[in-house]
């Protein structure tokens, strides 16, 4: 039994892991070949996966309509707003439009997914604000240098906060709020930024690393 | 016919005959110079998808323009025009190599065609013609003979050599430091964000409210998902010994599966086996804005405890997180996205950056095999931080004495191909 549960899988992740790595040094076509057969099998793996995505999210809100939880009614939006796109896209085939007129599928895209999408990718803009407000309140030496950050970085792409620069500061001839702006922005943003990605690179690798040779094992199941 | 009018007819047909040749093709058959030791073969180090052509370049080639025409050798349609391009544009040491896979120099011409441009449906092996032609003002002055070449695969791309010692070095550094972590313990610095996830599990056990975990919206080939899976397996063995609950919303159904192992697993261990519910993990959407919508509603009614975000993520960041402070829950939130950085920084009680979250799992399960890979990642930075000094004082030193050979070998060590 521990052959199956252990062995055998680790063996098929030590032995793909090290040939998908090899597929990058290795331009021949059967290196080629063999990744996209891989990512044939990605897509059919997806495909089922998605049949059981599909059943769990179901059977969730049907659970919760039947035992009247609290905020049961939401979930008969899941039942309706399912059905509102499964139905007509079996009878338009899955075609959003046909001869430049939109199917009943096309048409709940268009204005039913679309708008919902964008309304909450605008709801963003507010939680932005929120977050900003919070953020700029100066607890710590951290904090007030990411607040004047900010503020520079504010005040330099409204075009009242460079005419108020210009206006306080502009006589001194050094900079303007640009320069700073793009000083900001290339030089401790960037270092930063390249910081934390060498990290990140180096903790893939390893952690890579340790999926390939068996060492993490925690996505299969302990033994 | 008298004698004169054929002498007129015959000379008239000798001066004719050039001339309607060249109207009617638009090109003087005169034999041009010849562009000597123009050479065609497959490109080396490539999938077969490319013919390398090269020739030697000239100090008087300054004005000219070169154009390349090829076709397959087996068709009988007229060359095509292949590439195009002014004198010295294209000389060999352009080519993208580094020192140790290319020895050509600024004295040869070295272009890539790739063959799919001369015919869509040639493949590794069809033979293919090439003819140089070199232009000033317009006028052709040289041309090359007819090169003919096949292009084929190869079985190594002996650019990538620096990748490859590198990840063979950082292999035997990986088994060298785990053969170590067997005779003895490791120092770890404190994580204060995983440090919390007690004080968080303890809350929601005090509450009695449920805790959320997120695992990003990186499907189960990402790393991040898979480190997000070993921090979920610690967390969930941690609630299952307080006896709390755990919601586990997914984005996709792939990760559902592995998740819902994991967790049932990390029950079992903690002895809680008759605690755990299939429906802890569930599926929400495959949809960025839609499953975002979704959790933020269960967050909204249900106010957990605590909620943590360990994973990839995109713009829902701040959509998930600002809603977990607005129910007051103990927000924890780790990512290598470092765009999404800022947002977990300032809308969450404890964020780990980037490599923490490949980190966590190791701290959080305190066995040595993996603490002591942490250790790698530790020279691996030192590493990095040795290099990019050293490194910058030779190239700035290199510069200042014009050892221009120098730095681009240098520059080729630590450059990706």
């Amino acid at each position: 039994m521990l052959i199956i549960k252990k062995y055998i899988p680790l063996a098929i992740v030590t032995i793909v892991g090290l040939l998908t790595l090899a597929t990058y040094y290795v331009p021949a076509k059967a290196s080629s070949a063999y990744l996209s057969t891989l990512n044939q099998w990605e897509v059919i793996v997806s495909g089922f996966a998605f049949l059981l995505g599909l059943i769990s999210l179901l059977m969730t809100h049907y659970k919760k309509i039947a035992k009247r939880v609290d905020g049961w009614g939401y979930s008969l939006f899941v039942f309706i707003g399912f059905f509102a796109v499964v139905i007509p896209g079996i009878i338009s085939h899955g075609a959003q439009a046909k001869d430049g007129v939109l199917t009943s599928l096309g048409w709940a895209f268009r204005y039913l997914y679309n708008p919902l999408a964008a309304t909450m990718f605008a709801v963003l803009a507010f939680y932005i604000v929120s977050t900003a407000f919070r953020s700029f309140r100066i607890k710590s030496v951290q904090a007030f240098v990411l607040f004047i950050a900010a503020f520079i970085l504010i005040l330099g792409n409204v075009p009242a906060g460079q005419m108020l620069w210009d206006a306080m500061l502009g006589w001194t001839g050094i900079c303007g709020i640009g320069d700073i702006i793009q000083w900001i922005m290339q030089v401790p943003s960037v270092a930063a930024k390249r910081g934390i990605m060498i990290g990140i690179t180096i903790g893939a690798a390893v952690t890579s690393l340790k999926i390939i040779f068996g060492i993490e094992r925690q996505y299969m199941g302990r033994d | 016919m008298k004698k004169t009018e054929l002498l007129l007819a015959f000379f008239s047909f000798l001066f004719l005959c050039p001339g309607l040749s060249f109207a009617l093709n638009g090109k003087s058959n005169i034999a041009l110079p010849l562009i000597e030791d123009a050479i065609a073969e497959d490109m080396p180090y490539d999938s077969g998808g490319d013919i390398l052509l090269r020739w030697p370049a000239d100090e008087d080639d300054e004005g000219v323009v070169y154009e390349i025409y090829a076709k397959t050798e087996s068709s009988e349609n007229e060359w095509k025009l292949a590439d195009s391009f002014k004198a010295f544009e294209k000389t060999a040491d352009k080519m993208r190599m580094p020192f140790w896979a290319w020895s050509h120099g600024s004295d040869e011409y070295a272009v890539k065609i790739p063959i799919k441009s001369v015919d869509g449906d040639a493949d590794i092996g069809t033979v293919l013609c090439f003819k140089i032609k070199a232009f000033r003002d317009g006028k052709p002055i040289a041309e090359s003979a007819i090169l003919c070449a096949s292009s084929d695969d190869n079985w190594f791309n002996l650019p990538r050599l620096n990748g490859l010692l590198m990840v063979i070095l950082i292999t035997a550094a990986f088994f060298m430091t785990m053969s170590r972590a067997k005779k003895k313990g490791l120092f770890i610095r404190r994580i204060a964000g995983l440090d919390a996830i007690d004080e968080a599990i303890g809350r929601a056990t005090e509450m009695g409210k449920p805790i959320y975990y997120s695992t990003g919206i990186n499907g189960m080939s990402s790393v991040n998902t898979i480190a997000s899976l070993s921090i979920l397996g610690e967390v969930s063995k941690k609630v299952a010994e307080y006896d709390s609950i755990i919601k586990v919303p997914h984005y996709d159904p792939i990760v559902m599966s592995v998740a819902k192992e994991t967790v049932k697993q990390s029950y079992i261990e903690a002895g809680r086996s008759d605690s755990y519910h299939d429906d802890a993990n569930f599926f929400l959407s495959s949809d960025q804005f839609s499953y975002a919508a979704s959790l933020d509603g269960m967050i909204e009614r249900e106010k957990p405890a605590a909620c943590f975000f360990m994973g990839y993520f995109l713009a829902e960041s701040l959509l998930l997180t600002e809603v977990g402070a607005s129910a007051g829950a103990i927000q924890i939130a780790a990512t290598d996205s470092e765009s999404q950085l800022p947002f977990f920084f300032t809308s969450c009680d404890y964020t780990l950056i980037g490599e923490e979250l490949y980190a966590a799992g190791a701290y959080l399960s305190k066995e040595p095999m993996l603490l002591s890979v942490l250790k790698l990642q530790d020279f691996g930075k030192l590493f990095m931080m040795l290099s990019v000094l050293i490194g910058g004082i030779a190239i700035a030193l290199a510069a200042v004495f014009h050892c221009d050979g120098f730095v681009k070998g240098l520059l080729d060590f630590f450059t990706n191909y």
